[in-house]
């Protein structure tokens, strides 16, 4: 079954957002989940966070990064998609939590945020906070896809100042675990920003649940790409994850083994923008 | 009578400074004539030892009858109705175990081919597009495989063949099992594998990919809708030593190096998008089939040294006789008597090398091999920047661990009765998922044997 494009907009320089057809995972999805997409049949499986999930269609936020992300961002409204696999990973149970904040900076991070503060907010007793983190002004997503109509609360920041608070979200963290307002922390995006946040937490004994990714192949626990070290234990985050307690992750081995891919991605971009570019017309 | 050639008629091969440089067929296969000078040195038992010896009881000797008299067509229909797959198994079955091993000719004179013989009738039928004719009574009673491997081909084939609905669920994006995601294309062309499953849907199973039962689809949910399921998951899970050393970029479980290579075309990088990094030195970690796979492939992606690293000798390898030739040819060096006790890295964090002890055979353990023993001072290390853990696999766990109502062995595997009937009525299991990790043939035979259960299940008898 062919998944068919039905809305693909710019979020800012670097991110788009693409809004395929795909009945089955929109159907089943629960926030936190996530999509395993193959763009063409030579692609390879890639993990995708789920923004939302309506009507047959799921919603992702992407990164131009690498081969994949810069080719499926070729792709118009109406064009294809090979397969789009999921529901993949857990969802955090949805209950009562109290004092719930979210804090993202990145747009795997910003996906989660966006549907977990939507779940969590309509649960009684739950008052939500979301703090997103965008480089600068520009880099700001349109509001529609900020999590901020899902939000008791809702702090933006911009490591530069230009918009919102000046800083990084564990800054604004930092005085809400100083007021004594938190009793859990779910956060996602860049890994050595969540290495700092549980750092950060720990000493205040706030839980906090991380979305983690790591490299995936199968994304159903048979190749071992994705393990990371939960107290020293295995586990794997297609099939346990994607969330984890940070306090309990070993970050420094997620960030050294994500470097193990980085030539042969750096090749690929460039077969692909030697095969593909000049075709369509580029210099 | 004319006189029996003691020697089997050999196939030919490419040869190994070629093939090293390719994934194709290793083996080139045999010409008509070829195949019925090899069935004719069958002296056709009248008690074949062959047919016993084979888990699906194979009709081996009036196959090869057949052979020999050149009616291919009517042989391959006769290797067809117990064996699904023969072009299949005829290249990965242990022969020299089972048919071959038992071979009456080969105990003056070299075994009769057999595993060649039925590859030879899977490809010429395929190659002749010869197909056997079925005439299926539909019934009303639908039944859910799940998994896609030779456990799951056979038993949903079985299944339909008697007239069943049967809806085959596979978590992958391409179905087969290990035979597409494990076995390289160099032993297992997937143009064979491809064909083969094809059949399955010609006689209307309905293959559903991308389904992951346990995750996009609960188990619950096709208990509800199947008057019967059977479990053929597998045993694909990852398995590492535990030594220090193993989070260091380069080491990888054997599946995921084969996965990448086999089942996401990393070979073809960057024509195809997934990569695959493969140093200069690599230790392959066993002396299985896996191991034997993973060694090649790495042979075959350019590097320079590829070392098998064991505990015991060449003697105890579990691996296919054919594989462990194979993979000698190619210039895969076996370490025998060794244990990896750290894999050494730099400080950016790559492999640099391992460090071993050497060891040495003691008594007979329970597997009746004799147990590596550690010899005091025997540490040494080895350069190395590429290191691959083929030391078998556990059973497939994110449908395990999402259905705790099914009873498992401590190891993880599937319990069932005599009847391959799980704690859980109407639900049957066989295949590495049950086993914890066996043979094609043998899958293929829990398949078929399972299917036999639930059709006695499902009729009443
Ligand atoms: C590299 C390698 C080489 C081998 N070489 C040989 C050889 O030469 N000869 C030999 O006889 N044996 C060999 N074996 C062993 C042999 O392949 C296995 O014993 C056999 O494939 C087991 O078959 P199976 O059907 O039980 O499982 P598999 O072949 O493992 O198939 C299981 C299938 O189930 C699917 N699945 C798992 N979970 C789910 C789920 N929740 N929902 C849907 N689908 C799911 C998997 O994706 C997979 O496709 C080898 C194994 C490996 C790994
Ligand atoms: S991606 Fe292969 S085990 Fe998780």
């Amino acid at each position: 079954m062919k998944h068919r494009i039905t809305r693909k907009e710019d979020l800012n320089a670097a991110d788009y957002l693409i809004e395929v057809e795909a009945s089955m995972v929109a159907e089943r999805f629960l926030p936190g989940n996530f999509a395993v997409l193959i763009t063409v049949p030579r692609g390879e499986r890639i993990p995708m966070s789920i923004q939302k999930a309506e009507d047959g269609k799921i919603t992702m936020l992407i990164k131009k990064l690498g081969k994949t992300s810069v080719e499926l961002d070729s792709f118009e409204v109406g064009d294809s998609l090979e397969a789009v696999i999921g529901p993949m990973g857990n969802s955090p149970e949805l209950k009562r939590y109290g004092n719930i904040v979210f804090a993202s900076d990145l747009v795997c991070g910003h996906a989660e945020n966006y549907a977990l503060c939507k779940a969590l907010q309509e649960i009684e007793g739950n008052h939500v906070t979301s703090i997103q983190t965008f480089p600068t002004k520009a880099d700001i997503y349109p509001k529609k896809e900020l999590s901020e109509a899902f939000c008791d609360e809702y702090y933006l920041t911009t490591l530069d100042g230009s918009c919102g608070i000046k800083g990084h979200y564990t800054e604004v963290l930092k005085d809400l675990l100083d007021e004594g307002k938190v009793d859990i922390i779910f956060a996602g995006g860049d890994i050595p920003a969540l290495r700092d946040l549980a750092g950060l937490t720990e000493p205040y004994g706030v839980p906090t649940i991380v979305t983690v990714r790591q490299i995936m192949i199968d994304a159903t626990g048979m190749c071992g790409s994705c393990r990371v070290f939960v107290d020293g234990e295995m586990k794997l985050t297609c099939i346990d994850g994607p969330m984890f307690d940070a306090h309990k992750l070993n970050f420094e081995d997620i960030i050294n083994r994500m470097a193990m891919f980085k030539e042969k991605e750096t090749r690929a971009m460039e077969y692909y923008n030697k095969k593909i570019l000049p075709s369509v017309g580029f210099t | 009578m004319a006189k029996i050639n003691k020697t089997r008629v050999p196939m030919r091969e490419q040869p190994a400074e070629e093939r090293i440089k390719n994934f194709d067929s290793v083996p080139l296969g045999y010409t008509d004539e070829e195949a019925m000078a090899e069935a004719q040195r069958c002296i056709q038992c009248k008690d074949p030892s062959c047919e016993t010896e084979c888990p699906v009881n194979m009709k081996i000797r009036a196959m090869i009858e057949k052979v020999a008299e050149g009616n291919f067509e009517e042989a391959f229909l006769i290797a067809k109705e117990d064996n699904p797959i023969p072009a299949i198994s005829g290249r990965v079955c242990p022969q020299e175990d089972q048919c071959e091993g038992v071979c009456t000719m080969g105990k003056k004179a070299d075994a009769i081919n057999i595993g060649k013989l039925g590859a030879f009738l899977g490809d010429w039928a395929m190659q002749n597009g010869v197909t056997e004719e079925l005439h299926i009574e539909e019934r009303n009673e639908k039944v859910a495989v799940i998994g896609s491997g030779p456990a799951g081909i056979s038993c949903a084939v079985d299944l339909r063949k008697l007239g069943y609905r049967v809806t085959l669920f596979e978590a992958l994006h391409i179905a087969g099992g290990v035979l597409q995601y494990g076995i390289p294309a160099f032993r297992l062309p997937k143009d064979i594998v491809d064909y083969e499953l094809s059949y399955l849907q010609k006689i209307g199973v309905d293959l559903r990919l991308n389904n992951i039962v346990g995750q996009n689809i609960k188990f619950d949910e096709l208990r509800w809708e199947f008057d019967a399921i059977f479990i053929g998951t597998g045993a694909g899970a990852p398995r590492f030593l535990g030594i220090e050393g193993e989070k260091l970029m380069g080491v990888y479980s054997a599946n995921e190096f084969l996965i990448r290579v086999n089942l996401m075309k990393a070979y073809k990088f960057p024509e195809y998008d997934t990569p695959i990094v493969c140093g200069d030195s690599v230790g392959v970690i066993g002396a299985g089939n896996v191991a034997m796979d993973a060694a090649r492939c790495a042979v075959r992606l350019g590097a320079r040294e590829v070392y098998i690293l064991y505990r015991r000798t060449k003697q105890e390898s579990p691996a296919r006789d054919e594989e462990l030739e194979h993979a000698l040819e190619e210039g895969v060096i076996f370490e025998e008597l060794v244990n990896p006790t750290r894999v050494l890295g730099s400080e950016d964090g790559w492999v640099t090398g391992i460090e071993m002890v050497r060891m040495e055979l003691g008594e007979l353990d329970d597997s009746g091999r004799p147990r590596p023993v550690k010899i005091e001072g025997g540490e040494f290390t080895m350069e190395l920047d590429t290191v691959v853990n083929a030391l078998g696999t556990l059973p497939n766990r994110l449908f395990l661990d999402r259905t705790p109502e099914l009873e498992t062995t401590p190891r993880g595997a599937i319990k069932t009765d005599e009847k391959l009937m799980t704690n859980v009525k109407g639900v049957f299991a066989g295949g590495d998922a049950m086993s914890g990790g066996a043979t094609v043939i043998q899958a293929l035979g829990e398949g078929k044997r399972a299917a036999a259960s639930i059709h006695g299940y499902l009729s009443g008898i």
